[in-house]
């Protein structure tokens, strides 16, 4: 007989099987190993984006997203990157000189979350149970009663990679209860510095602002191990920007052509040696120098652009009517080994839906013209023809 | 799009109007002015590259008299002892002392007739940092500046056109008084929505738009999806009277068991994945392992 089993943790459990657990593996919530090499990865919460990278986001690693030309669509990536932190009870760490970080955290979307017996007044199911909706009163589902609630949106982290509606806004709630560090550049003081550092002043700031961050949260390794280890996930919004108080973006040769360069290289240096991540924005279609660009793509270790079809006169290409615009992979991290995974395709295409930020592979919509040539039907056979479809007006071929 | 710029309906934020060699944008910004002016708004114009004089002759009377006026034509650069207004005065510091000591109730607009000696004298970081308190502060509502983008480096014109909340972009159109004035907006959402039309100008200075815009703008998000009520518009009834739902609560459910025996399947319910078995007389169970005596 199965003897009953006290289970450890959380005392709901519907079964009485508990998974043994290896120990020598930290397990820290909203992370796990990658299939492919082992790495701890964590999603970026876009799961196409996660797939395209190799799994996720390494642990330790940069992300590079070239801007689209409004910055709209990576400002949005930058969101739900943020987003999936709050989900997994990651703590944050948000750097802007544009707008306030917490305006940004405001603005992060609601994820979708699929809970059975949540007592939410969105589900329609309550609405059955009669009109007094208070606890005990299933009127058709009352079997399920005294079934545990599904947890709330925190613990919902066990999936890897949540969907998000872009309509709705994040509950006050669920976000107050992550942690985040702001780094506003106009709020922040910055002293001038009389050394001879490459670095200007925003970006040593900033620099110090991460490493004080790192070393206060215990994400260094320097915190006993009794605490639970936990992940810090870095957002850098349009950095390299005139704001940031660099001439990157005006001049072809600017001032300080080095700062953002040597930014990238302490800020890599920082990540390798403790639990955290960044994903940062750079405006890379007002920077015109091809070799700088290729300085600061390689510094970082996975690098996508993004160029949106918006303003450009590709938006009324009938090719590209059913996509936001092109997604290039520009660079796949080399973590510990020879060769990477590279995506199979390189024209990649996305689209933002509200529920979902899709990637797919670009491909030709079927041609549907009347001047396509179309195959006799002794030769159709099934293969596939190119683009013809059945409902076009061929009056040659209708004969029974 | 162009006239509601102008009008003034989209709430400020720092608008550009490019121009370039083939045609002067001087007219648009004096119409722009004009609407400021008779909206009953306060307007503060940098004039770096026109005289008063000039300046009267393209305004209202009226309307001139109204607007306030800083003369940085005469000495830009401060050459000279006590000049009226210089271009490194264009920070938010001193920007926010000569705007303040004007009526607090009415909404400011900031005019800056040209960036062109702003951004040759200036760096450009400082002045893409005073553009950007404008565009978030209070005190000045809506920030109007005219760039040659001829005359600047591509980025520099691509960086302050970054910061822009719109931009509008003047060519010379194929008749000879008319212009094409291509507007991109970004609204606060960030959908950006644009548009292409032909306008000329009337006697009074007011804009005339002649075409349709074509808008090319479409909303970030699918808007196909968004909330539509299914119930509407269809053949059959989906919605109860009060006394429909009277009557449905009236209702006896097939299953509804007293409120024991509900409580009785209810609580046993709870945590049991458990199979408690006892084994039968006819059971031969066997609490040995059978295959202990193998020897392997």
């Amino acid at each position: 007989m199965a003897a009953p089993m006290k289970s450890v943790g959380s005392s709901f459990n519907a079964t009485s099987f508990q998974k043994k657990t290896r120990s020598k593996l930290i397990s820290i919530p909203g992370t796990r190993p990658s299939v492919q090499n082992g790495q701890l990865i964590v999603s970026t919460g876009v799961t196409s984006l996660d797939y395209l990278i190799g799994g996720g986001l390494a642990v330790g690693t940069v992300l590079l997203i070239e801007e689209d030309r409004y910055n709209s669509y990576s400002h949005m990536v930058l969101k739900y990157f943020m987003a999936e932190g709050v989900l997994c009870g990651h703590e944050l760490f948000l750097a802007s000189a544009q707008d306030h970080p917490d305006d940004i955290l405001q603005e992060l979307p609601a994820p979708i979350l699929d809970d059975i017996a949540s007592h939410s007044p969105l589900e329609g199911r309550m609405q059955l149970g009669g009109q007094h909706a208070s606890q005990d009163a299933m009127k058709i589902a009352w079997r399920y009663q005294n079934l545990p609630k599904v947890q709330t949106a925190l613990a919902s982290s066990s999936r890897f990679g949540h969907y998000y509606d872009i309509s709705k806004k994040m509950e006050p709630e669920i976000r107050q209860a992550a942690n985040c560090y702001a780094f506003y550049l106009p709020e922040h003081p910055t002293e001038s510095s009389a050394t001879r550092s490459p670095l200007i002043e925003s970006y040593s700031a900033l620099l110090q602002s991460i490493q004080e961050v790192i070393r206060k949260g215990g994400f260094d390794g320097a915190a006993p191990p009794s605490k639970s280890r936990n992940v810090l996930r870095i957002g850098l919004q349009s950095l390299g920007s005139t704001l940031w108080g660099d001439d990157l973006c005006c001049r072809d040769n600017p001032a300080h052509g080095h700062a953002l360069t040597t930014f990238l290289y302490g800020l890599r240096a920082l990540l390798r040696s403790s639990l955290s991540m960044a994903v940062l924005t750079i405006p890379s279609h007002l920077i015109q120098n091809r070799a700088v660009m290729g300085n600061i793509i390689r510094l970082c270790d996975n690098a996508i652009a993004l160029e949106s079809f918006k303003g450009s006169d590709r938006e009324t290409n009938p090719l590209y009517k059913d996509y936001h615009g092109l997604l290039h992979v520009r660079q796949v991290p080399r973590l510990n080994c020879l060769l990477t995974e590279l995506p199979d395709h390189k024209d990649l295409a996305f689209k933002l839906k509200r529920k979902q930020f899709t990637i797919e592979r670009l491909h030709l919509p079927p041609d549907l013209s009347e001047t396509v040539s179309r195959v006799s039907r002794g030769e159709l056979a099934g293969a596939a023809a190119v683009g013809t479809t059945c409902g076009t007006s061929s009056n040659k071929h209708l004969d029974f | 799009m162009l006239l509601e710029l102008i009008q003034g309906t989209e709430g400020g934020g720092l608008i550009i109007i490019q121009d370039s060699i083939n045609y002067s944008g001087r007219h648009l910004l004096m119409s722009f002015i004009n609407a400021a002016l008779k909206r009953d708004e306060v307007v503060h114009l940098l004039a770096f590259e026109l005289h008063e004089e000039d300046l009267k002759h393209e305004l209202d009377h009226s309307c001139f008299q109204r607007l306030t006026f800083h003369n940085a034509f005469q000495d830009p650069l401060g050459w000279n002892e006590q000049p009226p207004f210089t271009v490194h005065q264009f920070i938010t510091k001193e920007l926010d002392s000569l705007l303040t000591p004007t009526h607090l109730s009415k909404p400011v607009t900031l005019v800056i007739d040209s960036f062109s000696w702003i951004l040759r004298h200036l760096s450009p970081p400082s002045v893409c940092k005073t553009l950007q308190r404008l565009k978030k502060g209070g005190a000045v509502k809506t920030t109007l500046g005219l760039l040659h983008s001829d005359m600047h480096h591509r980025n520099m014109v691509g960086s302050i056109c970054h910061l822009a909340t719109s931009v509008v972009t003047l060519v010379p159109g194929h008749q000879c008084h008319e212009a094409v004035a291509k507007t991109i907006r970004r609204a606060k959402s960030g959908t950006i929505s644009q548009a292409e039309e032909r306008f000329s100008f009337n006697e009074d200075m007011s804009v005339k738009v002649q075409s349709q815009p074509i808008q090319v703008g479409a909303p970030q998000t699918d808007a196909g999806d968004a909330e539509v009520d299914p119930t509407a518009n269809l053949t059959f009834n989906l919605r109860l009277s009060h006394q429909e739902r009277k009557a449905k609560e009236k209702l006896a459910l097939p299953f509804v068991f007293s409120k024991e025996k509900k409580s009785a399947l209810l609580h046993s319910g709870p945590g049991s994945g458990r199979i408690l078995y006892e084994p039968d007389a006819n059971d031969d169970y066997d609490q040995e392992d059978p295959d202990d005596d193998l020897d392997i």
